[in-house]
């Protein structure tokens, strides 16, 4: 039994060290207060394998995206980025307690939320991109509203720092994952906790809603996926690899067939959860240490988006599982990816030491 | 129906598939049937003479098992992005959802005053808990927890496409909860009448919405307790608000509203009778009751020759009813929930009398059921001469109730199965009576040849049972009305009503045992010191469908009122001039043991032959619930008398079965072995079904909800509705002249059942035979009362009901009531949880 040794940096989720003994002890929190760079056009998209190829010719062979836009705002380590399902916004979330809102075509810094006393682990949308969620260090989550600006509810009751967070789709609940072990589903109307899960055993990293909001899939550093009955909380399905590493992110496919599963042993994971089997393994990039964001990029070609702790943004083809580009321009681990819901743009966040967010667009 | 009836079988699958919106509800699941697919000039799959006579089993909501691939493929492409649609759901949507939020539409009405703004959002935080007590404190929290969850799976649900569906388990669920926490508090009318008052101050709208749908829920089960927990409320309001409130409680929805068409029901007389455990073996009540049931075929194949019976069982009823089909003429029999299973393996060995059955006969069994066990059935299928068939429903226990996670991820509701269930047994009887008609004429030699069966197992006969059967023997009624004379007027003048009406007559006999009903208070004061069976009869009810007839009816039953203090009304039911074959499902009790449901049916008219449908079933849910409830108290409490929820609703048929247009489907209802939860949930059945009938059924209804808190049985006693005195008096009434009679509760599920048999049976014996039990009964006193007063009924329908117990209570059961109490004892041994051998 494999007991983790943390020393994190919550923005950033860093899980340092891996011990046999101890406990979640000495959660330290790194500065990251680094310098800021102004990133310019120094990045280029390279194409992993050979030339990128005619896109007319070659269906969904390989994208080729390209740095379009580098957002330069935060003053520490981003958390985390997600695209407004309208297409309209890119929010991201960072450790200097500040969401920010750009726009999602051009980059422009719209606004900027400020409430949160710690650092942000993780933002999300609702459904009608009206409204925003987000978790903190302050054991806090709050519902933004857009428009406004105004933060609407404070969701207190976590006993630790909130982790991760979601909506549901109707957004008419929340569900939240903290380091308490514990998980939590929300209304988002009363801000009251309506359901506290609690079947971990170590942090939770990751809470997603499947497509139809009637589960729950959750990923832990345990080393267990855990699929839930979203009206009941009745845990419905545990996913167990053979070895059990951290599992970083999880999240259900956009039809809610499948659950992508990130480990802390440089994997993605592709799991077919009815059967409970894995169907697809994505590797070739570094994760030991961070709970890095992934996503499923449906757009143009179907790829599995992921970042990296070598600095770059990785993209799969999902159905072959081989690496068909590698975005390079940050200067810290990637610890965030997203895609746009509509168009071929994909968003990227990286730590400390580069503080900033990179939007990549496809023309194929 | 074999080879003869292949044709015609087809054809009525055919139709089914086309036109059935249920057929296809549970059609993806139903395997492939591969008779249906020879070809038409193919020889029938049974046409060998030798063949065995077991027809191909039907699924009924099997999901049948995937198969596993051992490889992974792959190269198969994955597809992430498509979303499988999901089917339509077959009910209204629209229509469900529009019942689905009646609550939330109307829950302004249940605020006392009206004009105050509505609480906020954060209501918690604001509600001043000072004062409460611990007790109070404790309560609230405990609604609220339920009602919190309800919240949940409200908001989840929320835009999915079977929201109905969903929202009524989720609602079922609450209501549990809510109705465990309550029965927590014993009832207390204070605590709750306080708790209701406060809940609809302080609760948010939308959780005030989600309360009353919960008390709607439960009103349709516990309308007593209900109402005594608004009457506090209710005069603060004023009229109008209690007014507006009670309409919107009046009855719980159900997604398949408008697809389920609702029948009125057939409110089932309820006569309690109690025997208290005395000297008879377990052996020798189930032999009383084959007996009674023989000679109930008798009696109806001498009054109407030349109609088919047929003979429904539930449990260890269908048992009796198989036996009794070996020894007596029957056109056909439905078994539900045949309990295959016994303590020495499954039945069907070479001794086995069921072996020797020739009348046609329907299986229906859970997959999931205890007593039972699909593989061991075919085989046991395999052996039997009878034609049979068997129908599977996926999912289901032993009482046909499907689980609930198979609810929702189904998108079922119990009605929803209990419908297509009804369905089968339609499709089957169509098969056999109109294929039966050419024997009418046989009858009476068939049941010559059956009777020569019987001096075989004469030894084993003892006394009583060679009273009773010596009752049955002779043809003509006459001759079996023994010296009682009240029984015999009863009986005579049913024979000597005239037959030339054309109206039809439903009779639902059903024998159900219930303890609930010792709800009188002395019962319930006995019960507590020591939980012993209180067998209750209940009983028999004979729907008339004439609307002329009614009135007779009623008064008819006055008289027997006068005379054998029932307590229950005799269901009038609308004009239908055809002649029907009613099928009734009786669901009874859940695991806890209460519920009851009763059912409905939509049958085919046989062409031409009058059928007469006879139900037999036994229930003897009564006492061990209550047992249960008293050991164990809160969880039985709640959970039996919840459970009921989704299976207490009667679907109706509305539509026509088969290739017969006269059929008219009506709907039966027999409120079953009503045991705390099972009275509750039968009444509700009532009120959902039928609102013509409505002020009957809550007099019904009010009796079993007395008995109900079964953990404080004190609280109850203290008011007793009129109906309960009546019924009271009933039950001592009857105890008197039936003396006790053994009841074993401690068997395990099919022990206790046949325990609780015997009341009818043993009144049977007591009495003095059949006209005693005329007498005594007063189901069958009722049908003889109509019938001379009216047209021969063309179906009769029997019904005895058969309660599996779930609980094993170690217990022993006695039931107190009687004067003439002997020392109860009763082991009942083990093994009598295998029905022996039919004598």
């Amino acid at each position: 039994m494999f007991f983790i040794f943390i020393l994190l940096d919550r923005r950033a989720k860093i899980l340092a060290a891996w011990f046999r003994t101890g406990h979640l002890a000495s959660l330290q929190t790194w500065s990251f207060r680094v310098m800021t760079t102004k990133e310019s056009g120094g990045a280029k998209a390279e194409s992993a394998l050979s030339s990128s190829a005619n896109p007319s010719n070659c269906v969904s062979e390989k994208p080729n995206y390209a740095l379009k836009f580098t957002l330069v705002g935060h003053t520490e380590a981003v958390s985390s980025v997600k695209f407004s399902p309208n297409g309209e916004w890119l929010a991201s979330s960072s450790a200097d307690k500040v969401i920010i809102i750009w726009g999602a075509y051009d980059g422009k810094n719209e606004k900027t939320l400020k409430g949160h006393n710690l650092e942000i682990s993780d933002v999300a949308w609702s459904s009608d991109s009206g409204r925003l969620v987000s978790a903190s260090d302050d054991k806090t989550l709050k519902i933004w509203d857009v428009r406004s600006g105004k933060c609407l509810k404070t969701l207190t009751g976590h006993s630790d720092y909130v982790f991760c967070c979601n909506f549901n789709p109707p957004s008419n609940l929340i569900i939240s994952g903290s380091f308490d072990e514990s998980m939590k589903i929300w209304e988002e109307k009363t801000g009251k906790c309506l359901k506290t899960l609690s079947a971990h055993s170590d942090p939770v990293s990751a809470v997603h809603f499947n497509c139809s909001g009637s589960l729950i899939v959750s990923g832990s550093y345990d080393g267990v996926c855990r699929i839930w009955d979203a009206a009941s909380g009745q845990c419905l399905k545990t996913l167990v690899d053979d070895d059990n590493p951290p599992v970083s992110f999880v999240k259900f496919s956009p039809n809610g067939k499948y659950i992508l599963i990130a480990t802390l042993d440089n994997t993605l994971k592709l799991w077919d959860y009815s059967r409970g089997r894995c169907l697809k393994t994505y590797t070739g990039h570094k994760n030991e240490k961070y709970c890095i964001f992934a996503s499923f990029s449906v757009t143009g070609g179907k790829w599995i988006v992921s970042g990296s702790e070598d600095n770059l943004v990785y993209i799969w083809n999902l159905q072959t599982k081989e690496i068909v580009q590698k975005l390079q321009g940050h200067t810290d681990v990637v610890i965030s990816a997203a895609c746009h819901p509509t168009e071929n743009i994909i968003a990227s966040a990286a730590l400390g030491n580069d503080k900033t967010v990179k939007l990549w667009m496809s023309n194929y | 129906m074999a080879h003869r009836g292949g044709e015609r079988d087809f054809q009525t699958s055919a139709r089914r598939m086309g036109t059935s919106l249920l057929f296809q509800l549970s059609v993806h699941e139903r395997e492939l049937d591969l008779v249906f697919l020879d070809h038409s000039y193919a020889k029938p799959w049974s046409a060998h003479p030798d063949a065995s006579s077991a027809r191909p089993t039907r699924m009924l909501f099997v999901t049948p098992r995937r198969q596993h691939e051992s490889t992974i493929e792959s190269d198969v492409p994955i597809d992430v992005e498509t979303v499988t649609s999901t089917p339509v759901p077959l009910y209204d949507n629209q229509k469900a959802r529009s019942v689905m939020n009646e609550c939330e539409r109307h829950v302004i009405f249940a605020r006392t005053d009206a004009d105050a703004p509505p609480p906020p959002e954060d209501w918690e935080e604001h509600v001043n808990r000072t004062g409460w007590t611990m007790a109070q404190n404790k309560l609230f929290n405990k609604i609220l927890k339920a009602l919190q969850s309800d919240r949940l799976a409200r908001l989840a649900n929320e835009g999915a496409c079977n929201e109905p569906v969903l929202r009524r388990v989720a609602v079922d669920k609450c209501a549990r909860r809510v109705r465990q926490a309550l029965a927590s508090v014993s009832w207390d009318t204070k605590l709750v009448q306080w708790l209701h008052t406060t809940l609809v101050e302080t609760l948010s709208l939308p959780m005030l919405a989600a309360y009353l749908d919960a008390l709607q829920t439960l009103k349709g089960k516990i309308p007593t307790l209900i109402d005594r927990m608004l009457v506090s409320s209710n005069t603060k309001t004023g009229a109008a608000g209690a007014e507006a409130l009670s309409l919107l409680l009046k009855r719980p929805w159900d997604p398949a509203v408008g697809v389920l068409s609702h029948n009125k029901p057939v409110v089932p007389v309820a006569t309690h009778l109690l025997n208290n455990g005395s000297g008879v073996g377990v052996l020798q009540c189930l032999e009383h009751m084959i007996g009674a049931v023989r000679s109930k075929v008798l009696e109806i194949h001498s009054h109407f020759p030349h109609k088919p019976i047929i003979l429904i069982g539930w449990n260890t009823g269908a048992l009796v009813a198989c036996h009794v089909s070996v020894m007596e003429y029957v056109t056909a029999v439905v078994c539900l929930g045949f309990p295959l299973l016994t303590v020495d393996g499954p039945r069907g060995d070479v001794d086995d009398p069921l072996l020797d059955m020739k009348t046609p006969v329907l299986f229906v069994i859970g997959q999931n059921s205890l007593q039972c066990h699909p593989e061991a059935m075919e085989d046991f299928r395999e052996k039997i001469r009878a034609e049979n068939s068997l129908v599977v429903v996926g999912g289901a226990d032993d009482n046909l109730r499907i689980s609930k996670a198979k609810k929702k991820s189904e998108g079922l509701t119990q009605s929803m199965v209990d419908r297509c269930i009804q369905d089968e047994i339609v499709d089957f009887l169509t098969g056999v009576l109109t294929r039966a008609e050419g024997h009418v004429g046989s009858e009476p030699r068939d049941q010559d040849a059956e009777k020569k069966k019987k001096p075989r197992d004469a030894a084993r006969r003892d006394l009583a049972f060679e009273v009773s059967e010596r009752g049955s023997r002779p043809a003509s009624p006459a001759a079996k009305l023994p010296a009682s004379p009240s029984g015999s007027e009863d009986l005579s003048s049913v024979s000597s009503s005239p037959t030339s009406s054309p109206k039809t007559k439903v009779t639902t006999v059903a024998s159900a045992q219930k303890s609930s009903q010792m709800g009188s208070t002395q019962l319930l004061k006995r019960h507590v010191q020591r939980t012993e069976a209180v067998l209750t009869h209940k009983q028999a009810q004979v729907p008339v469908s004439s609307e002329q007839t009614e009135e007779a009816e009623k008064e008819d039953l006055r008289v027997q009122l006068k005379r054998h203090h029932p307590s229950s009304p005799l269901p009038g039911s609308k004009a239908s001039k055809r002649p029907k074959i009613k099928v009734s499902l009786i669901s009874q009790g859940d695991t806890a043991g209460g519920p009851c449901t009763p059912s409905q049916g939509g049958a085919p008219e046989a062409a031409g032959g009058k059928p007469i449908t006879m139900t037999l079933g036994q229930a003897s849910t009564g006492a061990k619930e209550l047992t249960g409830l008293l050991t164990t108290t809160k969880s039985s409490a709640a959970e039996g008398g919840v459970s009921a929820s989704p299976a207490s609703s009667v679907v109706s048929s509305s539509t026509a079965p088969s290739a017969l247009h006269t059929l008219q489907s009506r709907l039966v209802a027999t409120s079953p072995g009503s045991s705390l939860p099972g009275a509750a949930s039968a009444s509700s059945l009532l009120q959902g079904l039928s609102f013509s009938l409505q002020d009957i059924s809550s007099k019904t209804s009010g009796l079993p909800a007395n008995p109900s808190p079964g953990p404080a049985p004190q609280a109850t006693s203290v008011k007793l509705p009129t109906p309960m005195q009546s019924l009271g008096a009933i039950t001592t009434g009857t105890s008197t002249i039936v003396r006790t009679i053994p009841v074993a509760t401690t068997l395990s599920s099919l022990g206790a059942t046949p325990g609780g048999k015997p009341t009818a049976i043993h009144q049977l014996l007591t009495n003095g035979g059949l006209a005693k039990l005329a007498s005594s009964l007063p189901g069958l006193a009722q049908i003889s009362n109509q019938a001379s007063g009216l047209k021969v009924p063309t179906t009769i329908t029997l019904t005895l009901r058969g309660q599996p117990s779930r609980i094993t209570t170690l217990s022993p059961m006695g039931s107190g009531a009687a004067p003439s109490e002997e020392p109860t004892s009763q082991a009942l041994p083990s093994s009598s949880q295998r029905l022996p051998p039919a004598p």
